[in-house]
């Protein structure tokens, strides 16, 4: 890994992770305060039988209890969204982006391989992930303690939680990465990694919400997000390795296919 | 191959596949009709001698681009082999990035950075201390407060400048410039020529590429001239611009002198006393062949290294 270009990329990125961190740490206190105030109305309209019971189990997320109004806090579009603004814009722009401007050749004129460079900026994703995914957890612990509820919260499994989102927005930054080095323009990169994304999330969610199409399920990297067990002590190891494989092979992909590439002047 | 070369390529060749890239390749393979690949660069053998400025010389599209690229380790060779700094260009190429200083042309550069932001950036990239940076700013006319400015606030000459500083500031061994007056003022185009003598004097070695012949004329030392990939023409700048043609017109006022048997002349055209020819090489057979006849008016055209390479191109075109 190479500092100079870690530090650049922090610098450059600091005020948008600043954005995206606060953005996530207020979402995150918001489900808290919404699951204090509304959990228990919530649970009466679900007992009623007013609502589908599927709606209780939307992507592994509640606001039932407070474990499950974390886990839906982390599925959630909102929550995805301002993620995906390290996971996918940032890291399928960090190479195909200065290709397209210009940029690339004139930071790998230096004495920097393209591996380094891949891997710093992968390294760089990675803690971008790492900060806001922090603050949204962060953001829901205060929300907790605000609404008088945080007694309900197992501090112990929140490492694990952080860790369990930290590799699946991680897979999705090593997808885009992998799709960054292998095109020489940030749109298809990005159109080629938002549409994975969003085709996992149509996968996930739809299978949570209508039981036939629960097979499709482990075909999505979020089906590997298991906020909510992981929360009540059922943690399941698998899904950490299913992610870090993912994170795995996309890392072999872009460690082979970068280094081989011709990078031709932009156009 | 010599140790004595800053650069040296032999048989260096490279073609381009339609769509670059592995995804690209793969969808090319999966329709199964694959187009004929694109040459850029056929077989080029150049020898750039350590502390020379050597211009590369062609016409947009020749492959000046594709050959540095090669040279950098941007591309990777379907033929042939280079070394720059006696270092395999594929297989040291981060070992020679240490040592060169790369200014591309039409250098793009991180709007968002102020120009200090930028090159202390590069700098930082370079793993080298900008040794260089104060004298080239100055000789460039980049202030302080200039450099205190976001690089997206600059002019095309200010980042032209700053590109030609990020080059330098380390004090490379080897600079490789791509069109690097491009967007200068003459002033300042002047003084990064002394900026290049300055270099040479100091016995670093210059690859300029370009196609303003005048500057290559002004600053190098020897000249390739490339035209469709291949090299048409590699030699001594001086030695190019001897064997050039020169435009001459004359007025007599006497008989005509008779000039179409005279060696190195030629295209030449009677008309009322008026006589205008061409001549190439040597200029004393002209000399003699003119001795006495009454010359009343004599205007030699400055001979440009343009029409020589004017010549080298459509000749290979015709060939």
């Amino acid at each position: 890994m190479n500092r100079a270009l870690l530090r650049h990329t922090w610098r450059v990125q600091r005020a948008k992770l600043a954005i995206v961190s606060i953005a996530l740490a207020a979402w995150g206190f918001l489900l808290a305060v919404v699951y204090a105030r509304f959990g228990s109305q919530f649970t009466a309209l679900m007992q009623s039988g007013m609502l589908p019971e599927q709606f209780a189990r939307f992507g592994g997320g509640d606001v039932f209890s407070l474990a499950g109004s974390i886990a839906l806090g982390l599925i959630h579009p909102i929550a995805i969204s301002l993620t995906s603004v390290f996971a996918v814009g940032f890291s399928a722009a960090a190479v195909a982006g200065e290709r397209q401007r210009g940029t690339l050749e004139v930071a790998l004129a230096r004495p920097l391989s393209r591996r380094v460079l891949y891997l710093s900026l992968l390294a760089a994703s990675f803690g971008f992930i790492a900060v806001a995914i922090a603050a949204l957890i962060a953001g829901s612990i205060s929300g907790a303690a605000f609404a008088g509820v945080v007694q309900e919260l197992a501090f112990r499994h929140l490492p694990l939680l952080w860790l369990n989102s930290v590799l699946l927005f991680g897979a999705f930054a090593a997808i885009a990465l992998a799709a960054s080095v292998s095109f020489d323009r940030l749109s298809p990169a990005l159109g080629v990694t938002l549409g994975i994304v969003i085709a996992m999330y149509v996968l996930e969610v739809l299978g949570s919400l209508w039981p036939a199409a629960a097979p499709l399920q482990p075909y999505s990297l979020f089906h590997y997000l298991k906020a909510k067990a992981i929360l009540s002590g059922a943690a399941a190891p698998a899904d950490l390795v299913v992610l870090s494989s993912v994170i795995l092979i996309a890392m072999v992909w872009a460690l082979v296919v970068f280094p081989r590439r011709d990078l031709a002047a932009p156009s | 191959m010599s140790p004595v070369h800053a650069i040296e390529t032999v048989g260096l060749t490279k073609y381009y596949s339609h769509r670059p890239g592995p995804l690209g390749s793969l969808l090319e393979r999966m329709r199964g009709a694959t187009p004929p690949p694109i040459r850029a660069l056929e077989s080029l053998d150049i020898a750039v001698r350590e502390g020379e400025i050597f211009g590369f010389l062609g016409p947009n599209g020749s492959g000046k681009s594709t050959t540095v690229r090669l040279l950098l380790g941007f591309l990777h060779a379907t033929a042939g082999r280079a070394r720059v700094l006696g270092l395999d260009t594929a297989r040291d190429s981060v070992a020679i990035r240490r040592r060169l200083g790369y200014l591309p042309s039409g250098i793009s550069l991180y709007d968002t950075l102020t120009g200090e932001q930028l090159l202390d950036y590069l700098s930082a990239l370079s793993g080298r201390p900008a040794s260089r940076r104060a004298e080239l700013c100055q000789r460039l006319e980049l202030s302080g407060r200039t450099l205190k400015r976001l690089v997206r606030d600059y002019s095309r000459g200010m980042r032209q400048k700053v590109g030609i500083v990020q080059a330098l500031q380390h004090d490379p061994e080897l600079a490789v410039l791509d069109e690097p007056t491009e967007g200068l003022d003459p002033l300042m185009q002047r003084a990064f020529y002394d900026i290049l003598d300055t270099l040479k004097a100091e016995g670093r070695t210059i690859f300029f590429s370009s196609h303003v012949l005048s500057e290559v004329e002004r600053v190098c030392d020897r000249v390739a001239i490339i035209r469709e990939g291949r090299l048409v023409a590699l030699e001594e700048t001086a030695g190019l611009l001897a064997r050039r043609k020169r435009n001459i017109q004359m007025r007599f006022t006497g008989p005509l002198p008779m000039l179409h048997a005279v060696s190195g002349i030629t295209n030449v055209e009677y008309s009322e006393g008026y006589v205008t020819c061409r001549v190439e090489g040597s200029v004393r057979p002209f000399l003699a062949a003119i001795a006495d006849a009454e010359v009343v008016d004599l205007t030699i055209e400055p001979a440009r290294l343009e029409e020589a390479f004017l010549e080298f191109y459509e000749k290979g075109r015709t060939e």
